[in-house]
């Protein structure tokens, strides 16, 4: 048993089957005819006529636990686990000459070995099954995309860098006493119980859209670890755009604005000397009035003294750094990698989905780079919203109206909202999709997975309804229970491919083993953007968790909240880190 | 009446349904926190998926929920009428 299949480290074959595989020559071949997929998405099974009801040769039961079928002469027989049971399976490859050890399971098209009693796996035949099942139809023209041949285990490159801890040696101890200072603020304040870098923002007029999506940003652990350790450094920023630029007439940090702006603004300049305003220990609140002016010459139609949507600004700025970093630099980065700023790296990651088309099976695969997860609510009942729609159309299959009478009774969760964005979805008549194998339209089979996880996860809950028939927008104040703790294995792309194709050594998702490594998978939630009140008048708060205590920045109060005020509030955007990078240990230090 | 069962796709519509059920309540997860906690104690070189099954096998069979088993007997039962119309 390897737990990691995807990540390629495959398991030693047994000695029965490096055995069979050296005296037949072509030791799967009589199984590829045999080969059934159910109708597009499902999973592989074996049958040698697709009515067939696979029986036991010996004992003639159709239905035990697990049916195998010999590779080598096709008789099929039952296995029972228990080491002491009989079992048919085990008697046929004992009975047999050498040779029959090695059955293929009927019903999930996985490889067994009857004398080792374990799951064996081989390349070759993992290969020919996802194939199979990826282009169900073996007439296609087109070789499936999604398929990148086997990789030899090498390629699996260790991007990892192993920790070493520092401590400064006379030298830099020396240098680090010359060059800083104590920051102030330390004793005898009375707020000094509250962890460094909590200070509330002002608001600068229908700013707490602002101010709430900067305090989650500002307490980001990457973003955080980014700009405190000086890697953008604002005086060195500016120099050298005045460089480039007109050369030197503007001052070190305020002055110049006016002259060519388009040069001057720099939103990560901003962000940096925000840090270091409120990491600085001074606790009276703070007025981002430079970083609004930046903001708003980055992006001039939201420009205004109005209230605005807290997700389309997140977006925006996480826009206007990277922006500002790719023109600095002129690397031709793709935004997919997300090495191309500090906002990509933290935030982006990349979606999988996958169309398949009902007439033929052929599957289309895209990845899209994504700096957050916007989810729709779970409908409820009565609700006819376009979601509920869609899904009473395909409530005609029992599966899936199973899944939604399990949804619609309790409370709403995050967790059931990424099922749902990960669920395979049927596009009814009116939205077909055309299919490059079929040349028509068709209906279609869509699944979205998470091909990438990024280092901190934003969701947005999708509060706000724009219906355009009604030429309305509302918002859906209906709760959203979310966890403090997530696993985001089970919407990997690895995952859902897994499901969908069984347990196979087969490279599904490439060159990306570590996406779907167990470790990066679970997160630990930090900050929660909440919404009261109305479409057009509401209040944007944040809870920030610290040291594992809640802290509710509402524009410039700040104070220390129950978690179970923090459950029960209202979220609109969540954000989630990777729990590696979750120091809850040095937090607490650092706030001591 | 199994072979009528299969020949339908009513077997497997329920396995769908039962398999759907137990990720729901969370026996799958707990399934596999055992399993863990076996390969973890024997080694992970030196267990089979056979020494596996037989040691999860009875552990799991106790802990499925009375509702999903009663949901299925349900489920299983209309099958029965409506097959025998």
């Amino acid at each position: 048993m390897s737990p990691k299949i995807n990540a390629q480290i495959s398991p030693q074959p047994c000695p029965h089957l490096a055995e069979f595989r050296r005296t037949s020559t072509k030791p799967f071949l009589a199984l590829h005819s045999c080969l059934r997929i159910k109708p597009p998405g499902g999973r592989a099974a074996l049958r040698r006529d697709p009515d067939e009801v696979p029986r036991c040769g010996a004992c003639g039961l159709s239905s035990p636990s697990r049916l195998y079928a010999c590779v080598t002469c096709a008789a099929v027989s039952c296995h029972s686990t228990s080491a002491d049971d009989s079992s048919h399976a085990a008697v046929h490859a004992a009975s047999m000459p050498p040779g029959h050890q090695i059955a293929v399971d009927v019903d999930r098209a996985e490889l067994f070995c009857c004398a080792c009693r374990d799951q064996v796996y081989d390349r070759d035949f993992d290969a020919a099954v996802v194939i199979a099942q990826t282009a169900a139809s073996t007439l296609g023209a087109d070789p499936p995309p999604a398929i990148p041949s086997s990789h030899p285990e090498n390629l699996r490159k260790k991007r990892r860098v192993d920790y070493r801890p520092w401590a400064p040696d006379l030298r830099e101890r020396a240098l680090i006493g010359s060059c800083s200072g104590p920051i102030a603020g330390d004793a005898a304040d009375p707020s000094q119980d509250l962890p460094r870098g909590l200070r509330g923002l002002n608001n600068l007029g229908n700013t707490c859209f602002m101010n709430s999506v900067l305090q989650a940003l500002l307490h980001t652990p990457p973003l955080r670890n980014y700009f405190l350790s000086d890697r953008h450094n604002r005086f060195f920023c500016q120099k050298r755009n005045n460089g480039d630029g007109d050369g030197g007439a503007a001052g070190k940090r305020n002055g110049g604005n006016n002259g060519n702006k388009n040069a001057r603004i720099c939103l990560a300049c901003d962000m940096d000397a925000m840090f270091s305003a409120v990491f600085s220990g001074d606790r009276v609140p703070y007025s981002p009035a430079k970083f609004l002016y930046s903001w708003w010459q980055h992006a001039a139609n939201l420009a205004s003294y109005e209230q605005q949507d807290a997700h389309e600004f997140f977006i925006s700025m996480l826009d206007g750094i990277h922006e500002k970093v790719e023109k600095g630099r002129r690397e031709p980065d793709s935004e997919g990698n997300g090495d191309c700023c500090i906002a990509h790296k933290v935030f982006s990651g990349i979606l999988r989905s996958d169309v398949t088309c009902m007439a033929c099976g052929f599957t289309s695969t895209t990845y899209d780079p994504c700096i957050d997860i916007s989810l729709d609510l779970e409908p409820n009942q009565g609700v006819s919203n376009k979601t509920a729609t869609a899904t009473s159309n395909h409530s005609c299959n029992g599966e899936a109206d199973c899944m939604n009478s399990s949804q619609y009774c309790g409370t709403s969760t995050l967790t059931g909202c990424l099922k749902r964005f990960t669920r395979a979805e049927r596009l009814g008549a009116d939205q077909k999709f055309f299919c490059r194998q079929c040349q028509v339209r068709q209906e279609t089979l869509k699944q979205m997975s998470i091909r990438k996880l990024p280092l901190v996860s934003c969701f947005h809950i999708k509060r706000f309804e724009h219906s355009s028939t009604r030429k309305m927008s509302r918002k859906v104040d209906r709760y959203l229970q979310f966890p403090f703790s997530l696993d985001m294995s089970p919407y990997l792309s690895s995952t859902i491919l897994r499901s969908r194709f069984g347990n196979r050594i087969f490279p599904f998702d490439g060159d990306e083993p570590d996406a779907s490594d167990e470790l990066c998978s679970e997160f630990e939630l930090f900050a929660v953007v909440t919404h009261t009140g109305k479409l057009d008048a509401g209040h944007y708060v944040t809870y920030l968790r610290l040291s594992n205590r809640w802290y509710k920045c509402d524009d410039a109060w700040i104070t220390q909240v129950d978690e179970n005020i923090v459950r029960a509030a209202q979220c609109y955007m969540m954000f989630y880190v990777q729990k590696m990078l979750y120091y809850k240990a040095t937090d607490k230090q650092v706030a001591s | 009446m199994a072979v009528k069962l299969i020949e339908t796709g009513e077997k497997e519509r329920l396995m769908e349904l039962l398999r759907e059920r137990l990720v729901d309540c969370g026996w799958k997860d707990e399934m596999k926190a055992l399993c863990r906690a076996v390969v973890k104690k024997k080694g992970r070189n030196n267990v089979t998926v056979d020494e596996l099954v037989h040691v999860i096998t009875p552990k799991g069979r106790a802990s499925v929920p009375d509702t999903i088993k009663a949901e299925l007997l349900q489920r299983i039962r209309t099958f029965l009428v409506s097959a025998a119309l």
